[in-house]
């Protein structure tokens, strides 16, 4: 979403040793990327990142039937990993243990249950069903044996969308430092990685943060807009995935211990941390928490700050955040 | 204003994701309740379209009886019929008088619409009537006045492209203002063939090109832009106030008496509005556009897709920033759209027949009823008027129907 024009004053000045301004756009994950960096040349192409992207694809995308993941949720047994499989596996079942249990990527049979899978339902999910789809929920039916990860449920199945946008922006980024660019920010499905600053200002990153909307037709403003040169940020938030029943709002939020949606204060979550796989594999467990716990678990992670846009008691929205990302915003 | 509109409790149609399974769920109910015995009275292309949709929903309907005055056409239906569970008619007043019949299925040429209409009511029947509702505004001030008399039975009109859940959500979409103020409608519906039917032997050209001919038929607005034309009048709680309709039979010159190419342009005073509705049968280039241009987006219609395209006001705020983060935008299409809805609707008959079953059961009120079908009869009576007449024609007071 991220947009930069040229100045005037860029236009006049860029042609001597004045790094110049690249920007690169595409679709990739079922939603859109945005790369914007400053250097001397155009140092990397767009049909780079797409071939980059095609291949996290290729590994974790439940929407690809010849994925690894797919192949994974297709076996009784499990699948031999490749290197992108296995970094997200490793952040995913550590941010397992760090959550008990809230962001658990075996959640995928529940999500589907709800109706936020890949293939659509056309009935609410009752108790009974739930409980019998939790005894295939939890990634402690998982094991991993050198490159093999194993399922010791054959009903288990992954889904790691709520982590692989952030991983593939990390990914994105180190391929950009490869090249030498220094000077960057990407973005992928408002998951966000900085370095550097905008040249030849030197001025930080200026990074906005999404305020909710009623649905995504509606033009959404910015809430909140805070500095970076470094690190990532990543947004989670019951607004744009849900549906309503008998009145009440179904979000894609769904709670892996309990089996239900979240029905708490939270709207969004926005995490900063120094990379984009951990703040994304943190903002679902925060936004399930509520906001009480979740300051609590925010203040006690020092690789982690956050702001939250919740709904008060009395109906009105409000917003919080934990003691670093005031530093952030202070800035 | 954003904050207030978020926290309120949204409409049954405001998740865009979930809105299929939701209007299943609000069409359907949590039971089918009755079977309602269907006859249909008119056989062909539409006739037969709608009977495969019935045989569909069988846990609603049950076809009892046939009716058409072509045997070719009674005996393509009596080819389905392998159990032989159906009765046969060619004059439709005998299947009106059987009384196992509860509705009927009205999809003849339009200048029969009327007579059949009124006759069915007064039968004690339901009716789903096919569009364009009547003939010309006499017809549809008379059906009006008649269906009052029988506020117990049901008459729908079969405007079925605006029962799909994408034509609700963007009567939403316009209702929360997301298009801003809109200032114009496009509308095409074009094709390059003769739109003729083969006529078998035996028959005369008037039988099965009865499309062609004055005395039977509105031609392509009556046939084919009513659909957008009634959706704008639904849509936006509205009719034109001022007509100007031209045409001519410009490439098909065989015999026809209604035109094939066809340009309708409507004024909406209290909308400030201005609707473009055009066909030929002369190019097909772009088939089939509907596009609603508003000063905050762009809706662009196909019958089961639609698009939102923003205006993108944010613009300067976000020329502020490098970039923002925000939860996951769900598949925007490569020209800066917004699917409008995510999944593959059915045909809109489908839904359509499906409120026709729950209004029968609760004696409701359709969505395409017998006034939004004469707002919509009066619109093409007067868009004739004034093609064939070189005329502009005005709304006129006894048109204001509740």
């Amino acid at each position: 979403m991220a947009v930069l024009f040229l100045s005037l004053f860029q236009l006049i000045f860029s042609a001597g040793e004045t790094p110049s301004y690249y920007s690169i756009s595409g679709t990739a994950q079922g939603t859109t990327y945005h790369v914007h960096y400053y250097a001397n040349d155009s140092l990397v192409k767009k049909s780079q990142l797409d071939s980059i992207l095609d291949r996290i694809d290729s590994s974790l995308s439940v929407y690809k039937p010849y994925s690894l993941i797919s192949r994974f949720n297709r076996s009784d047994k499990g699948i031999t990993m490749d290197d992108h499989f296995w970094i997200v596996l490793k952040k995913s079942l550590q941010t397992y243990r760090d959550t008990r249990g809230l962001f658990d990527i075996t959640v995928a049979p529940l999500v589907q249950a709800w109706g936020f899978g890949v293939k659509r339902t056309d009935t609410l999910p009752g108790n009974k069903q739930l409980d019998q789809i939790k005894t295939c929920v939890g990634s402690r039916y998982l094991k991993v044996k050198n490159n093999f990860l194993r399922k010791t449920k054959p009903c288990v199945t992954l889904d790691m969308n709520g982590i692989a946008q952030g991983y593939s922006v990390d990914v994105l980024a180190e391929f950009l430092e490869r090249n030498g660019i220094h000077d960057y920010i990407a973005e992928l499905g408002g998951e966000i990685r900085v370095k550097g600053r905008r040249q030849p200002s030197g001025e930080k990153f200026r990074v906005g943060i999404e305020s909710p909307a009623e649905d995504e037709f509606e033009n959404h403003s910015i809430q909140k807009i805070i500095m970076m040169d470094q690190g990532a940020i990543t947004t989670s938030g019951s607004y744009r995935k849900y549906y309503e029943s008998d009145g009440r709002k179904i979000t894609h939020l769904i709670n892996p211990i309990t089996g239900y949606p979240i029905q708490n204060e939270m709207i969004s979550v926005t995490v900063y941390a120094k990379d984009a796989i951990t703040a994304d594999a943190f903002d679902n467990a925060l936004m399930l928490m509520g906001l009480k716990d979740a300051l609590q678990f925010t203040e006690a992670k020092k690789e982690l700050a956050a702001y939250f846009i919740y709904k008060k008691a009395d109906g009105t929205i409000a917003d919080t955040a934990s003691s670093q990302f005031y530093k952030l915003m202070n800035q | 204003m954003k904050r207030r509109k978020f926290i309120k409790q949204g409409s049954l149609l405001t998740g865009g994701l979930f809105l299929h399974q939701q209007m299943l769920n609000a069409f359907a109910g949590p039971s089918a309740g009755e079977k309602i015995s269907m006859g249909i009275i008119g056989c062909g292309d539409r006739g037969s379209g709608i009977m495969s949709v019935i045989r569909e929903l069988d846990e609603r309907f049950v076809i009892k009886a046939v009716c058409d005055v072509l045997d070719f056409r009674i005996e393509g239906v009596k080819k389905l019929d392998t159990d032989h569970s159906l009765t046969y008619y060619k004059d439709y007043r005998k299947l009106l008088d059987d009384k196992t019949i509860d509705a009927v299925v009205i999809a003849t040429p339009l200048s029969l619409h009327f007579p059949i209409g009124s006759d069915a009511l007064k039968a004690g029947k339901h009716v789903y009537l096919e569009k364009t509702m009547t003939y010309n505004k006499e017809q549809a001030l008379q059906l009006v006045a008649l269906k009052k008399q029988f506020p117990r039975q049901i008459l729908q009109v079969g405007h079925q492209y605006r029962y799909t859940p994408l034509y609700f959500k963007v009567k939403d979409m316009i209702e929360k203002g997301y298009l801003g103020k809109v200032t114009q409608i496009d509308c095409r519906w074009d094709r390059n063939w003769n739109w003729r039917r083969p006529v078998p032997e035996g028959y005369t050209d008037k039988q099965i090109n009865w499309r062609m001919y004055k005395e039977f038929s509105g031609g392509l607005p009556a046939e084919l832009l009513s659909h957008q034309i009634d959706f704008i009048n639904w849509a936006f709680d509205t009719h034109p106030d001022e007509i100007f309709a031209t045409g001519g039979i410009d490439f098909y010159k065989d015999g026809r008496e209604t035109y094939d190419n066809v340009q309708a342009l409507l004024r909406y005073n209290k909308e400030g509005m201005i609707g473009n509705f055009g066909a030929t049968c002369a190019n097909a280039r772009e088939g089939y556009i509907f596009k609603l241009k508003g000063s905050k987006g762009t809706v662009s219609l196909l019958p089961h897709d639609g698009i939102f395209y923003p205006e993108n006001e944010a613009r300067k705020e976000l020329e502020t920033v490098d970039g923002v983060t925000g939860a996951t935008k769900i598949e925007w299409n490569k020209d800066g759209g917004i699917p409008i809805v995510k999944e593959k609707l059915k045909d809109g008959t489908w839904y359509a027949l499906q409120e026709f079953h729950k209004v029968i059961q609760e004696n409701g009120v359709p969505v395409s009823n017998v006034i939004t079908g004469a707002t919509t009869a009066f619109c093409v009576d007067l868009i004739n008027h004034s093609s064939f007449n070189h005329t502009i024609e005005h709304w006129k007071p006894e048109f204001n129907i509740s």
